[in-house]
């Protein structure tokens, strides 16, 4: 699994919108396919390429896998146990998982996070419906907020366009309680989108690692063949702290009593440090879950976003 | 502490600004909801102990700075005792005077007395208000004022300080109170005062105090030598003459010693140095008060010339410049001389060459005489001969002039004395050449001289030598108004007809007529000098004048451009000496002891070619070399020069209170000490500047974290 990262420090590419001017088109779907297009051009805009009927290799067996699946030939030969994998007879299923919590609708200038990961799902569920593959959403707080099943049925792609246009940031965040849900409600291979800011998904210890349930569910979403790809966005003022006075800082989940007073300037270097070390730490747990990590910041384009995921997936293919 | 304005101290109120401010500052941080509070805690954690203290610091230095301005308004000040001059306290014109004459560098302790003195002197300046105005000057005999006009300045005056040394030179405080008094004259200021810094010594105060007798400055003395007692051993001369006793380059070495204590001294160890190699010790008992004598023989090596260091050092005491002292000795090049005599006499001190002869082996003892009669001398027996005396001689014969004139042609020396068996027509003939000018008619002198004191009236009519003029590198080593030789009595001279001028000849003795005595000229690489008059009593007293064995030793020596076993001049520190151009130099160069050297250009000579050197405050040997026209360097022997102590200065005397310039202060018994004011807000001021780097850097340090 390929993993990358996205900023806005460089100057975008010519002919693509950043998320302010994305902003002021009309509709969720214009801004998908400016995206899209913007993204797209020279580009195979295949999501899942290689799609066939054949057998293609064996896996060993995981918790989850169906039992019709196990190659009793091959556990005969290997006294282990094997799943065939063949390419699916049927069309890909795509779940695009955003968190909608509170702290995703942080915004400065710009737009929020929450914003940002709805333009880059609708892109994906317009490239996906596009293919003629199914796409579902999920929308999770603390608990799944919404979940729209994958379907290829015309008007699926417009009840994720209206599902995104109406989720709000609210609620504290459980990623790894969604991301279990999800596992629940799918027995067929996916791939599998999650776009959140992570915050808050690690246990509070300075310098730590990435570990918990969120990491322990995306390995085990693996284990089961899922594709799964996870888009970290964060707000320019998380990544860089740039403030000039004396702030008061407070929590923006509910519930959340944390708060700081401080000269920002005094801070900013070791915040600095402080966010490069949590992306670190989770491009680190994503590498070992073979999950796909990709790191963007809310002030790129998402079309760039876009283009560098399929570009790394095409590029993974044909290797 | 004190304050002269203690009211605006209530601006000390400040200094709780910047606790206000930063209390206020904490209220109006802007409330911000952020996503990111795990981030921002655990950045707050890593740097919180770091940035409080920076942030206590901060506010230290404001509230420093704050309440540090007020304080420098309040103009505080202490009060401190002192035991320097109370009169400095007053608004006054002042003129330091710092003693820096020799006896000043003797230690006392870890320290010595220039060094007490100097810095007691710069704690008075620092300890006198700021509206004082201020001059330097030092004590030492030729010293140049170091800051010569009443200034403000302290600043000045304090660095002025850090470029004063201890000199060798010997004090003169008629002098330096003379031009104190001078400066101060010019005061604005009602007080005028001179502080005197010096260890008392009586010498230095021959000449009276200097002072005006009518409206003269205060003289304030301090005494850095606490009146304690300096007792002292010294080298007060060293002479040294040839000793042929001692075989070829013997010198007798004779010092003069002096004790100046109260108990006398046993077994003074007295050592001689010969160019820094110790060659003989021994040791004198000396009486208290006593002056004695140590000699010593020695044999110098090299008896091909060259120069020697000749030191005599004594065991070492606290004043450490007297007790060794120098001469410097130059070894000739063996000169062989052949005295031709014109007019043999039967009675031996009836003979010119038993004069000429007496004066040359004992002035140059390694020269070798050889006396012949002028039947005796043909052209070979100038072979090996670097100097030609001819005395009376009648007539040379044709061959005998060519001879000679090959002879000084090619660089040796010829000496002429007439007589009366001079025959000045056939000389003027056949020497033309070589005469400096050319012989007249004798002339016998027609009136009495004037007499000097204590001189025994001889009934004769004579002429005297006019003053001599020192200048002349044959006259240099001789007292400066030419004792031994102005004293000599001339009965009868042979005038010499006039020659055209011309730079190779040059007159070096004249009568107080005007008439030549001693006459010279270059011809090709020699010199030839012609003496208008006798070499024994006939027609003179000359020869047996004191100014006669150094006038030949000193014709002799530069006849042949060398020069003999013999002291080279010898100065005191302090005095000057005159340095010759000869020739077509272009440049002298004076190598001094502490390896300076001193450069003087032709165009600065005077009329008679010769400069000025004063330069002499270190004691030791001074190298004198010139530099050609085309840049060859040569060194000049004959000029070289040693400097030794004034002796004067080894006398621990003090000088008698009745003859202290100033008037001393009786302290009244169970008076407290008096205080001096030392002001503080240059230090608060210091604080502050401090204080505010500080606040700059750690606000710098708090942008670029």
């Amino acid at each position: 699994m390929s993993e990358g990262a996205t900023g806005s420090r460089e100057p975008p590419q010519p002919g693509l919108l950043d998320p302010t001017d994305l902003a002021r088109l009309a509709s969720l779907e214009l801004r998908a396919r400016t995206i899209v297009e913007g993204a797209f051009s020279g580009i195979h805009r295949n999501l899942h390429p290689g799609t066939s009927v054949e057998f293609t290799e064996h896996r060993e067996y995981a918790p989850g896998d169906e039992i019709r699946r196990i190659d009793w030939k091959a556990v005969g030969r290997a006294d282990r146990y094997y799943v065939k994998r063949f390419e699916d007879e049927t069309e890909m299923h795509t779940f695009l998982v955003l968190d909608a919590s509170a702290s995703m609708g942080y915004r400065r200038r710009g737009i929020s996070k929450l914003d940002y990961a709805g333009y880059l799902a609708s892109a994906l569920a317009y490239l996906v419906g596009q293919q003629g593959d199914a796409t579902g959403l999920l929308l999770f707080d603390e608990k799944v907020r919404s979940f729209l099943p994958p379907s290829t049925r015309p008007g699926q792609i417009r009840e994720v366009f209206r599902l995104l246009e109406t989720a709000q940031p609210a609620g504290r965040t459980d990623a790894a309680l969604a991301l279990g849900h999800l596992g629940e409600l799918t027995d067929k291979r996916s791939l599998i989108i999650l776009m959140s800011d992570l915050l808050d998904s690690e246990p509070d210890e300075p310098g730590g690692e990435a570990r918990g349930a969120l990491p322990a569910r995306l390995r085990q979403l693996r284990a089961r063949g899922h594709d799964v790809a996870l888009f970290h966005l964060l707000d320019p003022d998380e990544v860089e702290l740039p403030f000039d006075d004396l702030i008061f800082f407070e929590g923006m989940e509910p519930g959340d009593a944390r708060t700081l007073l401080a000269q920002a300037p005094d801070l900013a270097q070791a915040f600095q440090r402080e966010s490069q070390a949590f992306r670190d730490r989770w491009r680190a747990a994503c590498l070992e879950a073979s999950v796909e990590y990709r790191f963007a910041r809310t002030d790129a384009p998402p079309a760039e976003v876009l283009r560098a995921f399929l570009a790394d997936r095409q590029r993974a293919v044909r290797h | 502490m004190h304050f002269l304005a203690p009211s605006l101290l209530l601006g000390l109120l400040a200094a709780i600004l910047p606790w206000l401010i930063h209390l206020i500052g904490k209220r109006r941080a802007q409330p911000m909801r952020f996503a990111a509070m795990q981030l921002l805690l655990r950045s707050e954690r890593r740097i919180s102990a770091r940035r409080r203290l920076r942030e206590i610091l901060l506010l230290v230095a404001r509230t420093g700075v704050a309440a540090a301005l007020p304080l420098i308004f309040a103009r505080p000040f202490a009060e401190r005792t002192t035991d320097l001059p109370v009169a400095s306290l007053d608004p006054q014109s002042a003129v330091i005077v710092l003693d820096d004459s020799a006896s000043m560098s003797r230690t006392a302790g870890l320290s010595s007395m220039f060094e007490r003195a100097r810095d007691r002197a710069r704690a008075l300046v620092r300890q006198f208000p700021s509206d004082v105005d201020l001059a330097l000057l030092l004590a030492s005999a030729g010293s140049s004022p170091k800051i010569s006009e009443l200034s403000p300045e302290r600043t000045r005056v304090l660095e002025a300080f850090e470029n004063i040394v201890c000199s060798a030179r010997p004090a003169d405080f008629a002098s330096a109170l003379r031009s104190a008094s001078l400066i101060l004259a010019g005061s604005v200021h009602s007080k005028r005062r001179i502080y005197l810094f010096t260890d008392l010594q009586a010498a230095g105060w021959e000449a009276g105090t200097g002072l005006p007798a009518e409206g003269a400055p205060e003289v304030i003395i301090d005494d850095v030598s606490g009146a304690a007692p300096w007792e002292n051993r010294a080298v007060l001369d060293v002479d040294v003459l040839p000793a042929p006793e001692a075989g070829a380059g013997g010198i007798a070495v004779d010092a003069e010693l002096a004790d100046f204590s109260v108990a006398g001294t046993r077994s003074l160890g007295v050592g001689l140095k010969v160019d820094g190699v110790a060659v003989a010790k021994g040791f004198v008992d000396l009486a208290p008060g006593e002056r004695g004598h140590k000699r010593f023989l020695h044999r110098l090596s090299g008896e091909a010339g060259g120069a020697h260091d000749v030191e005599v050092e004594i065991d070492r005491d606290a004043f450490r410049l007297d007790d060794h002292r120098l001469a410097h000795v130059e070894l000739a090049r063996s000169m062989s001389v052949l005295i031709v005599n014109g007019d043999p006499r039967t009675a031996r001190n009836e003979d010119e060459p038993f004069f000429f002869a007496t004066a040359l082996r004992n002035g140059l003892p390694g020269a070798a005489v050889t006396i012949k009669l002028a039947d005796d001398v043909s052209p070979e027996s100038l072979k090996g001969t670097t100097l030609v005396a001819l005395l009376n001689l009648a007539q040379p014969s044709p061959a005998m002039a060519s001879a000679l004139a090959r002879f000084v042609s090619a660089g040796g020396g010829l000496f002429i004395s007439v007589g009366d068996r001079v025959d000045a027509t056939v000389w003027n003939e056949r020497m033309a050449k070589l005469l400096p000018q050319p012989l007249g008619l004798p002339r016998t002198a027609s009136a009495l001289p004037g007499q000097h004191a204590g001189e025994i009236v001889d009934d004769r009519p004579a002429e005297r030598l006019a003053p001599i003029d020192r200048s002349h590198p044959l006259l240099a080593s001789f007292p400066e108004h030419g004792e031994g030789l102005v004293s000599a009595r001339f009965f009868k001279y042979m005038l010499l007809d006039p020659a055209p001028e011309s730079p190779e000849r040059s007159v070096i003795l004249r009568y107080e007529n005007g008439a030549p005595a001693l006459v010279e000229k270059q011809v090709g690489k020699g010199r030839v000098m012609l003496l208008s008059t006798t070499v024994d009593r006939e027609w003179t007293d000359l020869p047996i004048r004191t100014g006669f064995l150094p006038l030949v030793r000193e014709a002799a020596r530069r006849l042949v451009g060398v020069t003999g076993d013999e002291e080279t001049a010898s100065l005191r520190a302090g005095e000057a000496r005159i340095l010759a151009f000869t020739g077509d130099e272009q440049r002298l160069e004076v190598s001094r002891p502490d390896g300076s050297v001193w450069v003087a250009r032709r165009e600065q000579a005077s009329a008679a070619r010769s400069v000025l050197y004063s330069e002499t405050d270190r004691l030791g040997t001074y190298h004198v070399r010139a530099v050609g026209p085309d840049g060859t360097v040569v060194a000049r022997p004959e000029q070289d020069f040693v400097v030794n102590l004034d002796t004067r200065e080894s006398n621990p005397a003090r000088l008698d209170p009745a003859l202290r310039p100033d008037r001393i202060a009786v302290a009244s018994p169970g008076a407290k000490p008096p205080k001096h004011r030392v002001e503080l807000w240059h230090s608060l001021a210091a604080v502050m500047i401090g204080l505010l780097l500080c606040e700059s850097v750690l606000t710098l340090r708090r942008r670029r974290v």
